[in-house]
C-alpha cells in the first residue's frame, strides 16, 4: 500500500527552531517544545531517583533528597521545571482548544488583504500567558518562602 | 492514520497530564503556599512522608496512572520532534524502537517502585 510521506523538512534542524515571519503563537510553539524536551529529560532523573534510589531505603533515600535540595543549582533547576510545568500544561490547553476548533474566532471571507488563522491575534492567548506569568510568581514565592 | 491515532492519545494523555501532575505539583511543592491557607502537609520529601503516602493504595495508583501517561506522551512527543527531521523509514524504525525499549524500560521501574513500597 502506498504510504504518504510527509514533505521534506529542507531546513533540517533549523527548521526546529526558524519561526519566520509568523507571529506570537510560533513563538509559543518552540518555546513549548524546548519546555517539552527540557521535561523530558527531568523526567529521565527523576524516575531514577523515585525508583532505583527510593527502593533501596531510608538512608540512600535521604542522602538523594540531601544531594538535591543542598544545592542551589538544582533548587533553580527545580524552579524551572515546575514553571516548564506550568507553561506547558496551560500552553497546551490552549492548543487542546484551537486543535478542537474552539477559541479560534469565527471565519471571515477571504478578502484581500487575506488574514490567516496563524498570523490572527487573539485575546485569549494574552490571558492564558498572564495566568502563566501569575502561576510562576506564586510558585516563586514558594520557592522562597519554603527555605531557600 | 496511525499518526492521527497517535496524536488524538497525545491530546488526551495531556489533559489527563494536567489534572494528575497538577495534584503531583501541589502535593510536593507548594506547601508554604498551603502552610499559608493553614494546611499544613510536612516535609513532602522527607522519608516519613514519603512512606506514608506509599502506604497507600490511591497514591500508587496515581503514580502508576501518572507514570504511565507521562512516558507514553514524553516519548510520543520526543518522537514526533526527532521524526521531522524526516529520516528514511529505516532510521524511523531505529528510533521508534529505542524510544519504546528506553520507555518500558521505566515503565517497568516505575511500576515496579510504588508495588515494592506499599506494604
Amino acid at each position: 500500500m502506498a504510504q504518504i510521506r510527509p514533505r521534506p523538512n529542507l531546513l533540517g534542524v533549523r527548521g526546529w527552531v526558524y519561526g519566520g515571519k509568523y507571529q506570537l503563537e510560533r513563538y509559543l510553539y518552540i518555546l513549548h517544545r524546548v519546555t517539552g524536551l527540557g521535561l523530558v529529560l527531568f523526567i529521565l532523573f527523576h524516575l531514577t531517583a523515585t525508583t532505583v534510589f527510593r527502593v533501596q531505603g531510608q538512608g540512600v533515600w535521604e542522602a538523594t533528597m540531601g544531594v538535591l535540595s543542598g544545592n542551589p543549582w538544582f533548587k533553580i533547576g527545580e524552579y524551572l521545571v515546575v514553571v516548564a510545568f506550568v507553561y506547558h500544561a496551560l500552553n497546551g490547553l490552549r492548543l487542546f482548544l484551537q486543535e478542537l476548533g474552539f477559541t479560534l474566532g469565527k471565519p471571515i471571507p477571504p478578502i484581500y488583504p487575506y488574514r490567516d488563522s496563524i498570523r490572527k491575534k487573539r485575546p485569549i492567548t494574552i490571558v492564558f500567558m498572564v495566568v502563566i506569568v501569575i502561576l510562576a510568581i506564586v510558585v516563586f514565592y514558594d520557592f522562597i518562602a519554603g527555605g531557600w | 492514520m496511525r499518526n492521527t491515532y497517535l496524536q488524538l492519545v497525545q491530546l488526551i494523555t495531556g489533559i489527563l497530564i494536567a489534572v494528575l501532575l497538577g495534584i503531583h505539583m501541589v502535593t510536593q511543592h507548594l506547601d508554604a503556599v498551603l502552610g499559608f491557607f493553614g494546611i499544613d502537609i510536612g516535609h513532602p520529601t522527607s522519608w516519613s512522608s514519603m512512606i506514608e503516602r506509599s502506604r497507600q493504595g490511591i497514591w500508587a495508583f496515581i503514580y502508576i496512572a501518572l507514570l504511565i501517561f507521562t512516558l507514553y506522551h514524553a516519548f510520543n512527543g520526543l518522537r514526533n520532534i526527532v521524526l521531522e527531521l524526516t529520516p528514511s523509514a529505516r532510521a524511523e524504525r531505529v528510533v521508534t524502537g529505542i524510544i519504546i525499549f528506553v520507555g518500558v524500560v521505566f515503565l517497568i521501574l516505575g511500576i515496579y517502585a510504588p508495588l515494592a513500597l506499599l506494604s
